[in-house]
């Protein structure tokens, strides 16, 4: 086993507890990774649901010595950070934390945009009273090597927002990340007769949406694991979910299977989707690309964890 | 010379913080505050303000690592960077300008500068259209053209008084703004372009063009095709006087930017038509509805 993932937050969003999402779970986005024989951890995303990875460190992780690690965050959107000020070893002193993400046009840098949560009006503890040794980094497309084997590349994605798709790579597996994204549109394509129609855009912008949805292929291409943004079904991105961000399962199951993926992990679901309902989408994805692909498909759960 | 470092560092705190024209800042506020703004109209009002086309150039090129691949088209930026992102920057910049001075325009006249910025991009483009360039580099051309005199916002904005004495010394004398500008300043708006383009991260058809159209004889590098259509685009709109920004006698354009570009005045006359129609389009299109 070289990678190990498990999921302590797969809601989009914000958190959804309740009977209904009792089984895939109610908290956003983080992942926990675990590389090597020595585990060593690395965390994606800071949504609710690393308050309880939080409480599995300091029940395993800490008897072994201070936590160390790197927090990778997708972007600054709030379900992707709302934890941070629940992450337990932010009030443990010898903690040594270092928090990567991507920023965007504004001159806040990312200590303030994630660690401004801990200010007086937000929270009882502010980010200065925190003994843990925290440091941040502005992170942009890039690759570089984290050392002990493990090489990490970033991609921007799709959103609202500047967003970053992670790829690992350790021991020849590689694990991604592709959310929260919707694939790149041409949104200068509009009907010949509508105000501000130009050719010449329409041209440009088929060119440029093409091309980066191709990078975002190349980004994936090969990965033992993908876990991709499956906010919508197709059918609720055409009925007002354009240009919100996030994908639909018929582009992440394509887009995957298309890049020679070889587990594709459904991941960000809708707030308003219960268990019942997104086993009864995905059951008819199988269903309908049965014996077609190699590719498996699974759901991402809380608490679930995949290896390879 | 200390002088000279006290302007700059004046003019760079300046360049860090550029408010969109206030030409623009209306119709900005009123297409980034309407949630089903069309990627058209946000495409165009950006393609109007110089300080706003600068400043997506350089979220998109200082966001996108790959340097061997500078992005210069404004409708790439807007499917790369999303709709929402670049709405919120021009918003940012339209802010500024509306928190700024009530006339941040100073010695130059504002409308003045933005008909010629404008006329020297379109005149750029079309120049470019009828030599047949490829099409996918026109855009690349007008934007080269609404950029060239971008140095002198932060010129005029930032030394008033000087830039009145500047502009009064080329009536006196005949001179050339650019010469005006050192005699007073000790600085030319090509230099002080050239903090611009490094501050934006600029391509280099845009940044040679910027630092070098007023010395075309020196320039060294590969951008020429850009450098003389936009310079042979900037004497058209100072002959024709369409809009004005500072120079009423620049320097007779070397002869060699017509035979090196394969075109003749008549062709430039030829657009003319063209070109003040594009600019009294845009006129309209800024006009901000109730």
């Amino acid at each position: 086993m070289a990678i190990r993932l498990t999921f302590w937050g797969v809601r989009g969003s914000i958190p959804t507890p309740g009977p209904k999402t009792v089984k895939y779970g109610g908290n956003t986005s983080c992942l926990e990774l675990r590389f090597g024989a020595d585990d060593r951890l690395v965390i994606i995303d800071a949504g609710s649901g690393i308050r309880e990875l939080a409480g599995k460190l300091l029940a395993n992780d800490l008897k072994k010595g201070p936590i160390r690690t790197r927090i990778f965050l997708s972007h600054t959107h709030w379900d992707h950070i709302m934890g941070f000020p629940f992450f337990t070893p932010i009030f443990i002193p010898k903690t040594e934390l270092e928090v990567y993400g991507p920023v965007s046009f504004e001159e806040d840098p990312l200590e303030k945009v994630v660690g401004n949560q801990l200010s007086y009006r937000y929270f009882p503890v502010r980010q200065e009273e925190l003994s843990a040794t925290i440091r941040y980094f502005a992170l942009k497309e890039s690759e570089q090597d984290l050392g002990g084997g493990l090489r990490l590349r970033t991609k921007y994605l799709n959103h609202p927002i500047l967003v970053l798709g992670y790829r690992f790579e350790f021991e020849g597996k590689v694990l991604c990340t592709a959310y929260d994204h919707e694939p790149y549109q041409n949104v200068f394509d509009v009907a010949p007769d509508a105000p501000g129609y130009d050719a010449e855009a329409v041209r440009e912008g088929a060119a440029a949406a093409a091309g980066e949805n191709e990078k975002v292929s190349q980004f994936f291409r090969g990965a033992d694991l993908l876990v991709h943004d499956t906010q919508y079904t197709h059918k609720e991105w055409l009925a007002g979910k354009k240009g919100w961000g996030h994908s639909t399962f018929e582009w992440a199951i394509n887009a995957a299977n298309k890049a020679g993926v070889k587990h594709l992990v459904l991941f960000h679901h809708d707030p308003d989707r219960s268990d019942a309902k997104l086993e009864e989408i995905v059951n008819g994805y199988r269903a309908a690309i049965a014996g077609k692909t190699p590719m498996q498909v699974s759901i991402a759960q809380e608490g679930r964890t995949f290896e390879v | 010379m200390e002088e000279k470092d006290k302007r700059l560092a004046i003019i760079q705190t300046y360049i860090n913080k550029m408010p969109s024209l206030p030409i623009t800042v209306s119709k900005i506020l009123q297409i980034c505050n309407d949630p089903k703004t069309s990627p058209a109209d946000l495409n165009q009002v950006i393609s109007l303000d110089p300080v706003l086309m600068g400043r997506v150039m350089k979220l998109i090129n200082s966001a996108y690592y790959s340097l061997n691949n500078q992005i210069t088209s404004l409708v790439r930026a807007i499917i790369m960077l999303g709709i929402n992102t670049v709405k919120n920057l021009a918003l940012s910049t339209a802010v500024v300008a509306q928190l700024g001075h009530k006339s941040n325009f100073q010695a130059l006249n504002i409308d003045g500068f933005w008909r010629h910025s404008l006329c020297v991009g379109v005149t750029a483009k079309l120049i470019a259209t009828r030599r047949k360039r490829d099409p996918k580099s026109l855009e690349e051309y007008f934007v080269a053209g609404l950029l060239h005199d971008i140095g002198k916002i932060p010129l005029n904005n930032k030394l008033p008084t000087e830039y009145v004495e500047g502009l009064a010394l080329t009536d006196r004398e005949h001179m050339p703004l650019y010469l005006a500008e050192e005699r007073t300043m000790e600085v030319n708006h090509c230099e002080v372009g050239r903090l611009i383009i490094k501050s934006w991260n600029l391509g280099a058809q845009m940044g040679d063009t910027i630092f070098f159209h007023h010395f075309l004889d020196s320039y060294p590098g590969t951008h020429r095709d850009y450098l003389l259509t936009v310079s042979a685009a900037n004497y058209f709109a100072n002959a024709n006087q369409i809009g004005f920004s500072g120079d009423r006698y620049p320097e007779k354009l070397p002869e060699f930017v017509f035979t090196e570009l394969g075109i003749t005045w008549d062709d430039l006359e030829a657009i003319e038509g063209l070109v003040t129609g594009e600019i009294e389009k845009a006129k309209v299109f800024l006009q901000v509805s109730e």
